[in-house]
């Protein structure tokens, strides 16, 4: 069932969540790779941790999950 | 010493009246990209829901149809603003561990105690609003007092938020506030317009995870840098010289002891007891996101899990205000950086204890996670105007213009009303907005107003819903006089020369050595017991209402309808209980 969102809706919150989760997964792994691997780390305090790659992969990895668990399929939208 | 703009509501936070010479930061395109999803995200939102926001009850309270993590995750997140980060993890930078009270003892009691003891009342009276419970109880005297305050108090804090968040911006990225203001009352107008209570919870949810996204990665690194906790702790005892900083209880003996200036009378009675339960269980703003709730132990549960989300929040919030005591040195010269109040920044001290956060963002992250930090910032202001607007546009509708203006009018009409008054709350929020601009010192006052009526109203309720004998009149009186006894004693202790001052406050707090924050406890318990006085006293004097007219909302003249759960893993006291001994524990952990 698509929670929270109303009737006759097949998006649930939980969807929103992961959507937007993997989208800044996908925005931050791609560039936490440049600066790793381009040599492009910026001047921060245990950049030699790469934190932008990791957390872009840690975000990757749950916005795929909810995105995924909780995609609209057919006959999830809420009763009207 | 608190800093001068330290606000006299300890459930809100310190205004941030800061204006640092030149921007902390920049963003870069990738931040860019990441903000301007987060707009097109919560937009896209409200035009989604808006289809299912047609009825007032889909409207103003999301069709009551929302599981217990969804509403407890909003009701937890609609108190999660980026004042109430920004503010305490200052506090924290300030007073140490101390601040993190107002996280633990000051919200996790009176949170199960909403789920568990509150919340079958609200819920099966089927009322709409915190005063709508008051005109079921008490009729309309209370219920008028109580929803104008709410309404009036709401719209102006929504202000207050809107200009928090220009300020920000200008201070951290050199943002203009007029542009800040108009896009961010733009978007939430929106949004909240076209879907309600349902596009703010949805929003709040989000900013919820969003929050965590964005600020979690400070004491992990924090904490790293420090080499854990035990480490961090011996530093921070060697740049201040003292242990105090990081214990939770051990300093509360006297006033003296400890950095706040306060004693565990009044944080245990005062903020514990009053102040925190006044706030929880009947500021409609968070009420209204478990009312959404869609059966009564979803509406029981929703607190609970709203508690366990809550006793994480430090680590977010008070650990970066710690790490900063330990580890925040300038990286030319390797000196310790001190953060001082507003009112003592100068060439060698330019940053204040408010902006403690973004100092230790900035310290950690690079692009994209700068971008996802500011994100998480810009979304707790959006959902803080936007619990603010929903709330006033619920008791606008339902408890001021359909109780007293309108009374007959179409459910279309409520809706139309809703949304309507959704954009004109935006619309006097920008005023204030700019009026607080003029003139900082109203963004105090309007945030001391608020706290008028928490305490007093918490009386009003609690003995409404506990106590059988508690008359209409009783009820309406005791409010009113809790609520005129905590603006006689502000005005006591906020005029005058400073050596009046200094004898109202330890008149209100009981001690010479008590500071303005002590101030806030002591008169929350004392406009509490004067309200609970007069109820008892007036409602002995009156007619009590008959006890079938009492069913539905108080112990002893109610049947709680079973709320379904079978196993102990279902049942709202067990994961209270599991709750609370965590809670327990850390208090002898941190103690």
């Amino acid at each position: 069932m698509a929670e929270g969102t109303g009737r006759g809706e097949a998006f649930s919150i939980w969807f929103f969540v992961g959507i937007m989760t993997l989208a800044y997964g996908a925005v931050l792994l791609p560039y936490g790779a440049y600066e790793w691997f381009g040599g492009h780390e910026r001047n921060t305090v245990l950049n030699n941790l790469h934190p932008t790659f990791w957390w872009g992969l840690l975000l990757f990895l749950f916005g795929g999950f909810y995105t995924i668990k909780y995609r609209p399929r057919p006959g999830d939208e809420n009763k009207v | 010493m608190p800093p001068a703009d330290w606000t006299s509501d300890p459930m809100h936070v310190p205004a941030l009246s800061f204006l640092a010479a030149t921007q902390l930061t920049r963003l870069n395109p990738v931040d860019l990209i990441i903000l301007l999803l987060y707009f097109g995200v919560v937009l896209f939102i409200g035009f989604y829901v808006k289809g299912s926001t047609n009825t007032s009850e889909e409207f103003f309270l999301a069709g009551r149809e929302m599981t217990a993590w969804i509403a407890g995750l909003s009701f937890v997140s609609a108190n999660l603003g980026s004042l109430e980060l920004m503010g305490w993890a200052g506090a924290a930078y300030q007073y140490g561990i101390l601040a993190t009270h107002w996280y633990w003892i000051g919200a996790i009691p009176a949170m199960l105690f909403l789920g568990i003891v509150m919340m079958p009342f609200y819920y099966i009276s089927k009322t709409h609003s915190v005063p709508g419970y008051l005109q079921l109880r008490f009729g309309e005297g209370a219920r008028g007092l109580s929803a104008a305050s709410f309404a009036f108090m709401t719209i102006l804090m929504s202000g207050v938020n809107m200009y928090s968040m220009a300020l920000v911006m200008k201070v951290v990225l050199g943002w203009d506030i007029n542009f800040s203001i108009w896009v961010g009352a733009a978007t939430v107008a929106i949004y909240v317009m076209l879907g309600g209570l349902r596009s703010a919870i949805i929003n709040e949810v989000l900013q919820f995870v969003l929050i965590w996204a964005g600020a979690a990665l400070i004491p992990i690194l924090g904490l790293i840098e420090a080499g854990g906790w035990t480490n961090l702790k011996a530093q921070i005892a060697r740049n201040i010289g003292s242990n105090d900083y990081t214990h939770l209880w051990s300093t509360l003996g006297h006033f003296k002891d400890n950095q706040m200036g306060i004693n565990w009378v009044g944080i245990v009675f005062g903020l514990g007891a009053i102040i925190s339960f006044g706030y929880w269980t009947t500021d409609f703003l968070v009420v209204q996101r478990v009312l959404s709730a869609h059966n009564l132990r979803a509406a029981k549960m929703a607190p609970v899990l709203g508690a366990a989300f809550k006793m994480a929040v430090p680590l977010i919030v008070i650990v970066p205000g710690l790490l900063a005591l330990g580890v925040l040195r300038d990286p030319h010269t390797g000196a310790l950086i001190h953060l001082v109040g507003e009112n003592q920044i100068d060439a060698t001290h330019p940053y204040s204890y408010n902006e403690v956060l973004p100092l230790m963002l900035i310290r950690y992250c690079g692009p994209g996670l700068l971008g996802l930090g500011i994100t998480a910032l810009v979304a707790g202001f959006m959902s803080g105007m936007a619990g603010n607007v929903s709330a006033f546009s619920t008791v606008w509708t339902y408890d001021i213009y359909g109780a007293y203006i309108n009374k007959r009018a179409s459910d279309k009409h409520y809706v139309l009303m809703g949304r309507w008054s959704t954009v004109i709350g935006m619309v006097i929020s920008i005023l204030t907005a700019y009026l607080v601009m003029k003139a900082a010192s109203i963004m105090d006052y309007v945030q001391a107003l608020f706290s008028f009526f928490i305490a007093p109203l918490f009386g009003t309720v609690i003995l409404g819903m506990l106590w059988k004998r508690a008359t209409n009149w009783g009820g309406f009186l005791g409010l009113l006089a809790g609520t005129a006894s905590s603006v006689g004693m502000f005005i006591y202790t906020s005029t005058g020369s400073d050596a009046h001052k200094m004898q109202a406050l330890s008149r209100i707090a009981l001690s010479p050595d008590a500071q303005p924050m002590a101030e806030n406890m002591f008169r929350a318990l004392w406009s509490w017991l004067i309200c609970v006085s007069v109820t008892v006293i007036v409602s002995l004097m009156t007619k009590p209402r008959p006890e079938s007219e009492l069913n539905g909302l108080v112990y002893g003249a109610t049947v709680i309808p079973d709320d379904g759960a079978t196993h102990l893993w279902q049942k709202p006291i067990f994961w209270a209980a599991v709750v609370f001994v965590v809670f327990v524990t850390l208090q002898f952990i941190f103690f």
